[in-house]
């Protein structure tokens, strides 16, 4: 008994009033914050969009039941084209351009001759913006802009890079690789870094082979930083906007998910099918991920 | 004159001011601010500071708008703060601006776009500046300045036909006489003259999504007539109709004469194309003329418009799309005693002429600006004008805005990138406007 009061003090005295008062600002506080500014605006998000609002007066809403969603999957083939292009985007940056930042990661490690050239050649584009991004692209492949220019090109005759149907997503494939290769080079490079040297040596000694030496001894030995690289692939390519907004505007003149959402939610043509988009967007990038994660902590755990 | 823009000032001015319709307004259940606001908007007396939202930021409109701007700042001694936002961004913002905190007045358009903010409550009600401005309008102005409870939001600025714009001078030298280009058999043979010399014939673009509407009206309308027209746009009539689809069928015959890259071009693309003199016609609405004058009196003097041909005799050229742009206040904005004295001021002759004396060519809305100072091109728009018996606003200001602009505008786009699909397409269209949301 007394041992047990002893301990209850002994508890008590650990966590002041100041304490827990400071604890509470520090915890309370910014989870009050993330609650209001995130979890709020999701959830009102879903739940409108089981609605029909112009997104003007509150008495206006209206229950739609699964309209909305109806109306997105069975009468409106943007979505599919969407989701057409959402998917070439995961593909494009999964099979390719992620793999060529980890390359140049590993030759920049490595320090191949000029790696100082490669390496701020290819991280220029990073300090870039998305935005900044599409604009300059804009400004060079639009069929006033440079390369139609340099072509001998004008206006009536220019290369249709954007307008295009069958190549623009590879166009802006290229764009976003441009500066996405960049970063996952970063990125890598920065875990490479911490992989120690002896290992690669050990890993030679045995007779390994380069590509033997980075599927059986780099890549095991970096799995945090893939596991972040995976998942920043996957949500940059669902979760692309910027670069199609800044170059097509809200037209939809290469629709992906992310403007499907806007075109419906922003403007004059408000209506909660915008909602609707964001959930299914949201649905689409949180499966892949926590599936992902659960399968890679799970082996933690093993 | 800045300190009568204290409200105590025109407190003590009130009773000697009420008039016979600001006593009804105040009966009429407005609160006891709204009523003093509303008592205060005359057009010679200082209404304290106020904000305009234009929503261009191209050079000619600009010298326009802020012509005006002065004008009224000279005569009241209000000052006014000219905020200017591209129009893009301007209309995709304009729900969240109205609801936040807005200009007191700003640049809009009349018709549907006009009342589905006013029928929100997100508007001034204009009914006393039209008691005083009303008898420089025509009636049809006034109409498209009304909103659905029979009260004005709008005061109108100006308007543009939508036409077949060409050179006169490129005309004159494929020796093709505009005036006998009076039905689709004189366009096609038009088109073709201008293929044959290696010229663009109709200069079209649609990366904007809303170009390709203006085409789609005109054909519709000279195909089906304006009531189908008008039906169509209000749902009555359906994209799956046969008659719709036989707009398609006209569309599509000029695909061969249209440049290539009608995706990549925004509506200023297709007029590049015929300021440089690569393409033979556009259809478009003649606000464009500001920017060939930027570029040289001579190109402004060689534009010319005519209507649209004749497709079907039973309805002639009698239907045309005639936007009217002009002005709104916003009721969240600071000052809406402000914002209406401004626009009085605006829709008045007197701030019309401060526009107009810009030298920027403008078809004024109002009965004062005398037609006989328009030039040749002005002169002739109001005679395409004259022509037609029925105006319609444009595809995205006749049809719901939830519609328009994430429905049509891609499913244009669609048919530009497979012509073939038609049928898809107006099926698609006819599923979507069928899952519209019933209105509020």
């Amino acid at each position: 008994m007394i041992a047990a009061a002893g301990r209850t003090a002994r508890r008590r005295r650990a966590f002041t009033r100041g304490d827990r008062l400071t604890l509470a600002l520090f915890v309370g506080v910014p989870i009050a914050v993330h609650v209001a500014l995130v979890w709020l605006p999701a959830i009102a998000t879903i739940l409108l969009s089981f609605t029909y609002w112009t997104g003007i007066r509150y008495t206006d809403i209206t229950w739609a039941g699964l309209a909305n969603y109806e109306n997105i999957l069975f009468s409106t083939p943007a979505f599919w084209d969407a989701l057409r292009n959402n998917a070439i985007w995961v593909g494009w940056f999964g099979l390719i351009a992620t793999p060529l930042g980890v390359l140049l990661a590993y030759e920049i490690d490595r320090q191949i001759r000029g790696h100082r050239f490669y390496q701020s050649a290819y991280y220029l584009p990073v300090v870039l913006s998305l935005a900044v991004t599409g604009i300059i692209w804009n400004f060079m492949l639009r069929p006033d802009g440079f390369v139609n220019g340099i072509m001998g090109r004008d206006i009536s005759n220019a290369v249709s890079f954007f307008g295009n149907y069958d190549i623009n997503i590879y166009v802006i494939m290229v764009i976003a690789s441009w500066r996405h290769i960049g970063y996952i080079m970063l990125l890598y490079l920065a875990g490479l870094k911490s992989v120690d040297p002896a290992m690669r040596e050990a890993a030679a000694l045995d007779g390994a082979t380069e590509w033997e030496t980075f599927r059986k001894v780099i890549l095991p030995t970096m799995r945090p930083v893939n596991i972040i690289i995976v998942v920043i692939t996957i949500i940059e390519s669902l979760r692309a906007f910027d670069i199609i907004y800044v170059i097509y505007g809200t037209s939809a003149g290469l629709p992906i998910l992310g403007i499907l959402v806007f075109q419906n939610i922003a403007g004059e043509g408000a209506s909660m099918k915008g909602a609707a988009f964001a959930v299914i967007l949201f649905l689409l990038s949180i499966g892949p991920i926590i599936t992902y994660l659960r399968q890679q902590f799970r082996e933690d755990v093993r | 004159m800045a300190t009568s823009n204290q409200p105590s000032v025109r407190q003590s001015d009130l009773g000697f001011r009420l008039s016979r319709r600001e006593l009804l307004v105040g009966a009429a259940g407005v609160a006891g601010a709204g009523a003093l606001l509303a008592a205060c908007g005359g057009g010679d007396e200082a209404v304290g500071p106020l904000s305009f939202g234009a929503r261009t930021v191209d050079e000619s409109p600009t010298k326009q708008l802020k012509a005006l701007v002065a004008a009224y700042e000279a005569k009241t001694g209000n000052t006014v703060t000219y905020n200017a936002t591209e129009s893009n961004a301007f209309q995709n913002n304009l729900s969240q601006y109205l609801q936040g905190t807005p200009d007191d007045a700003f640049q809009w358009m009349a018709g549907y776009r006009m009342q589905f903010f006013a029928q929100q409550g997100l508007l001034v009600d204009l009914s006393d500046v039209w008691d005083k401005i009303g008898d420089q309008y025509e009636e049809s102005y006034k109409i498209a300045s009304t909103g659905l409870d029979g009260k004005q939001y709008f005061v109108p600025q100006s308007w543009y036909p939508w036409g077949l714009h060409f050179r006169k001078s490129m005309l004159a030298e494929l020796g093709i006489d505009p005036d006998g280009v009076g039905t689709w058999d004189d366009f096609l043979k038009m088109l073709e003259g201008m293929k044959s010399k290696d010229l663009i014939g109709f200069a079209a673009a649609d990366k904007g999504g809303w170009e390709a509407m203006g085409t789609f009206d005109i054909i519709n309308a000279r195909v089906n007539g304006y009531q189908y027209h008008v039906d169509l746009m209000a749902g009555r009539e359906k994209w799956t109709d046969p008659r719709t689809a036989e707009v398609f069928t006209y569309w599509e015959q000029l695909i061969p004469y249209m440049n290539d890259n009608v995706l990549d071009l925004e509506w200023d693309g297709a007029m590049q194309l015929l300021l440089q003199r690569k393409a033979g016609a556009m259809l478009m609405g003649s606000w464009f003329g500001g920017n060939f004058k930027e570029q040289s009196d001579a190109d402004y003097e060689d534009l010319w418009i005519i209507p649209f041909p004749e497709i079907n005799p039973e309805h002639k050229r009698d239907t045309i799309d005639a936007p009217i742009d002009g002005f709104c206040a916003a009721k969240n904005g600071a000052n809406n005693d402000g914002g209406a004295d401004f626009l009085a001021f605006a829709g008045d002759m007197e701030g019309v002429q401060a526009m107009l004396d810009t030298g920027v060519p403008m078809t004024s809305a109002n009965k004062g600006q005398d037609t006989s100072t328009y030039d040749a091109f002005q002169t002739q728009q109001l005679a395409v004008m004259g022509e037609a018996k029925y105006i319609t606003q444009f595809l995205d200001r006749d049809t719901r805005p939830d519609f328009a602009g994430p429905v049509v505008g891609p499913a244009f786009q669609d048919w530009f990138r497979n012509p073939k699909d038609v049928t898809k397409i107006l099926e698609s269209l006819q599923a979507q406007w069928d899952a519209l949301p019933p209105l509020t």
